[in-house]
């Protein structure tokens, strides 16, 4: 009954003090594509993913509903962090729907800006409070068309701002400097100042964005001795939010200090440390989502990295290169450089890739499910093989077709009327002068479970099969290579097929032996492929890449500093005269692939299961010429 | 296909650099030129400009996918009774003189290049094989070609060896202080609009290779201004003249015209 009650008070309460409009709420999933395009345009970095920002606590005063309900302590705002642009989770604050979309672009506007002059971004409430004019009369400068939609969120926000509040003197000197702020900004210098911090404005970037470390990320540490075991996820996984948690990376407490020198009635809560080893796969499923929610309670995460894993670290050693007496290394210690965006430098010799054969001795076959796939393709493939034919009855050709001819002229002759039909003929080869290498990626991430019975990486092998089967009847070169990396000096690249071998029971055996292993090095698996490539010498040359997510690997190759080498690897690759394109079964992948590949390079697949028929008619579909 | 052969009145070009005294250095020293750059950036009015600077006929070939090796040279069509020899735009710029502009070359046919390549060394001949005839190019003879390196198809693109017989040229989109001048005189609008129209160009060509294939061109920035100079609501003309030319897609379209709204109001 007690329970009942309180839910009852506490609904009542929460509803009370809720001045949000439920019915004309916006979110940010629903605009954020629009939203994205129209950040980038007005100004705002390209590699940046927008997220969902956290409530972050605001620390002013909250009026007696919002007291007597606990709520309104968080609020959220916008920011932008390195690689990230946080955008509220959803917008209800007008009662007009438009209104509150509208709130969103301006949201995205102020953040695309950035400021004529930067060392204008002051710190501290002040620093805030002018830097918030500031940009919005810089925003409102160079695009006036938003002046009215400015002008009329300000009036809106104005008139539902101050509902149910009561100030004092300071307070509403405060509240009158804001106002005056949003109303005519750039005319007051100087926020009065009170006991509370000021109300937090929506109009305004976030007072002191908090300094976010992604949890899923692994360490930034270099080369740290924890082995970051990658996470081999479950089917169905991906419901993950598109989130951020507040958090701060700490030290793990030895548990030795742990004295608490207070009368515990006096405590009303305390935080402990707990060891949870959540590097790896929870095997419960329900557990990781009370774990979620668990972390959305709190307040503020704090992480520690102890660098032990459990059971991991088996795992682990099990995926180290196994110098297995079938592993020919054809090559080693090829030296490439990479990227750092931040420096933007080049760093030369900085990657060092081995690239080795596995070949178990075995003739492989081709494994039977696949066969009568493979034997369909092939079929529909084989229209690639064109050969050099005369069209006749051409409107123009280089030639007289003269059996039309003879044909007109004699109905001529004859005493009929005729049209003058079409009487050309040309030669026309639809040539194909091509070669093209297959790139895929091995790297653990591959090892996830599609289904019960698949996981990516027998999709992989499928598709490389059923690759390699449509193709060995069409002429075109083709080769097939693996990669998955450890760190930037060991970067292993997996050859499959050669140009210059044949698609036989060797290759079909290494293609049978593929297996995951390490992360993802992408920039400098591209650039050891563009060289491999760059070296035949045919007309076309196209490096495909077959993928499951982005590019990461154990040190800082990670988030943008990974994005932004992929992408200048692909810039390098395409003024080598390479072209290139990107098959991701990476359903996410629409934030960051278009700035790393360019608006038509690459496909996102959204049934993984459906790769291996795709694959070789989406190759088809990519080198036939249209015309 | 389209062969214009004009000595009109000089058409207005806005110089973005050296191109003007380096393009009549190439036609003094008889090289052969090619013009690489965006869609709508100029190069086919720089090369009318240039044409009526130095005062050569011009004669232009919009260069499409079905463009063959004979329909440049000229091919035998069928007269009355016999076959008469047809002249192609190519060989009447040889035999006539003046500047050949094969725009957008690398849409023609492979097969295209081998009548372009004895042109563009030191020997400047024309072999047509059914005549039987070998053209030596006049001395005001010159060869133009231009392609937009950022649309090719998969398949398509301009082979080094292809490449490598030209003087090149790089056009780009102007500065938005020039291009807003470019635009009033094109179209006489007024410099306020000029400059909101060119600012909101910017804008959407920052959006180039991420979400739009191409940004918005100088000519199309032309064609709108136009449509509001003529009394059409800036709003729509800029949605009609910039917007739906740019995408097919409809939230990248609504998502444009926010950037629209963003210079123009809503």
């Amino acid at each position: 009954m007690e329970e009942h009650v309180g839910q009852v008070w506490d609904k009542l309460v929460t509803r009370l003090s809720d001045k949000s409009f439920k019915d004309s709420v916006v979110t940010l999933a629903q605009i954020s594509k629009p939203l994205g395009i129209f950040f980038r345009a007005l100004g705002g970095d390209n590699a940046l993913r927008i997220v969902e920002s956290t409530a972050t606590q605001h620390f002013a005063k909250r009026n007696w509903k919002h007291r007597v309900a606990g709520t309104g302590k968080y609020v959220e705002l916008s920011w932008q962090d390195e690689d990230t642009l946080h955008l509220p989770k959803q917008i209800n604050v007008f009662p007009d729907t438009a209104l509150n979309k509208d709130l969103y672009y301006w949201l995205a506007a102020i953040n695309a800006h950035t400021l004529e002059n930067p060392s204008a971004k002051a710190r501290g409430l002040q620093g805030w409070f002018v830097y918030s004019q500031k940009i919005t009369v810089e925003v409102l400068e160079r695009f006036p068309g938003l002046q009215s939609r400015y002008e009329r969120l300000v009036k809106a926000y104005l008139q539902l701002r101050n509902i149910d509040e009561h100030f004092n003197e300071q307070e509403q000197s405060q509240e009158d400097a804001i106002a005056e702020a949003l109303t005519k900004p750039g005319c007051i210098e100087q926020l009065p100042t009170s006991q509370y911090a000021p109300k937090p404005v929506l109009l305004w970037p976030h007072p002191n964005p908090p300094e976010v470390i992604d949890l899923s990320s692994r360490s930034k540490q270099p080369d740290s001795d924890a082995e970051g075991e990658s996470e081999p996820s479950k089917p169905e996984q991906n419901k993950k939010e598109n989130k951020r948690r507040n958090a701060e990376r700490v030290d793990m407490p030895d548990g030795k200090d742990g004295l608490i020198l207070h009368r515990f009635e006096s405590i009303f809560g305390f935080s402990e440390f707990l060891n949870i080893n959540r590097s790896t796969e929870d095997d419960d499923e329900a557990d990781q989502d009370k774990a979620d929610q668990n972390a959305d309670d709190m307040d503020f995460l704090s992480v520690a990295r102890d660098n032990k894993t459990k059971g991991g670290k088996v795992k682990f050693d099990l995926d180290l290169p196994a110098e297995s007496i079938d592993e020919v290394v054809l090559e080693s210690d090829v030296l490439l450089p990479e990227w750092d965006y931040k420096k933007q430098i080049m760093q030369k010799d900085f990657c060092s890739v081995i690239n080795y054969v596995h070949n178990t001795g075995e003739e492989g076959k081709l494994p039977e499910n696949l066969r009568r796939t493979a034997k369909r393709l092939r079929h529909q493939l084989e229209s690639l093989t064109t050969k050099r034919i005369w069209h006749r009855h051409q409107s123009e050709g280089s030639e007289l077709d003269l059996d039309a001819y003879i044909n007109y002229m004699g109905e001529r002759f004859s005493g009929h009327k005729v049209e003058q039909p079409d009487l050309y003929q040309q030669l026309r080869s639809t040539e194909r002068d091509l070669s093209c290498l297959l790139l895929a990626d091995f790297s653990l991430s591959t090892d996830t479970w599609l289904s019960n019975e698949a996981r990516i990486i027998d999709v992989i092998r499928d598709s490389l099969f059923l690759f390699s089967e449509s193709l060995q009847n069409t002429g075109d070169q083709f080769s097939i290579y693996g990669f998955s990396s450890r760190n930037r000096g060991h970067i292993r690249f997996n050859t499959l097929k050669t140009f210059e071998e044949k698609y036989n029971g060797i290759v079909r055996s290494r293609i049978q032996a593929i297996k995951p292993g390490f992360y993802t090095r992408m920039g400098a698996a591209i650039r050891y492929a563009a060289q491999k490539l760059e070296a035949q010498d045919t007309q076309q040359r196209l490096l495909l890449i077959l993928t499951d997510g982005k590019p990461n690997d154990l040190d800082r190759y990670e988030g943008r500093y990974g994005v932004e080498d992929t992408r200048r690897a692909i810039h390098e690759a395409k003024s080598k005269g390479l072209q290139t394109f990107c098959i991701t079964i990476d359903d996410q992948g629409g934030e960051y692939l278009p700035h790393i590949f360019g608006t038509n390079g690459f496909t996102i697949i959204r049934k993984p299961e459906h790769l291996p028929q795709k694959l070789p008619i989406l190759y088809a579909n990519l080198t036939t010429n249209p015309s | 296909m389209s062969t214009d052969t004009q000595t009109i009145e000089m058409p207005f070009y806005s110089p973005q650099g050296n191109e003007e005294s380096l393009f009549e250095h190439a036609y003094t020293n008889q090289l052969p030129v090619l013009l690489k750059g965006p869609t709508g950036s100029g190069k086919t009015r720089f090369i009318s400009h240039m044409a009526a600077k130095l005062n050569v006929p011009l004669h232009t070939v919009s260069c499409h996918d079905d463009l063959t090796a004979s329909d440049l040279v000229g091919r035998y069509l069928i007269g009355d009774g016999q076959t008469v020899w047809n002249d192609g735009p190519l060989t009447c710029a040889v035999r006539d003189g003046g500047i050949c502009y094969l725009d957008e070359v690398v849409e023609a046919r492979k097969d295209t290049t081998v009548v372009i390549h004895p042109l563009t060394d030191d020997r400047r001949i024309l072999p047509i094989d059914r005549t039987g005839e070998t053209l030596h190019a006049p001395d005001n003879f010159m060869l133009v070609v231009s392609y937009n390196p950022g649309y090719q198809s998969m398949m398509k693109g301009l082979k080094p060896s292809t490449r490598q017989r030209f003087i090149s040229m790089s056009f780009n989109y102007l500065k938005p202080s020039q291009e807003q001048e470019v635009i009033e005189q094109e179209t006489g609008i007024d410099a306020h609009m000029a400059k909101k129209l060119v600012a909101m160009a910017n804008a959407l060509r920052q959006l180039k290779d991420h979400d739009l294939e191409e940004g918005a061109s100088t000519r199309l920035l032309v064609y709108t201004a136009r449509l509001i100079n003529s009394g059409f609501d800036p709003v729509e003309a800029c949605l009609a003249g910039l917007i739906e030319p740019l995408s097919d897609e409809e939230d990248v379209v609504s998502a444009l015209m926010e950037v629209v709204y963003a210079s123009f109001g809503k």
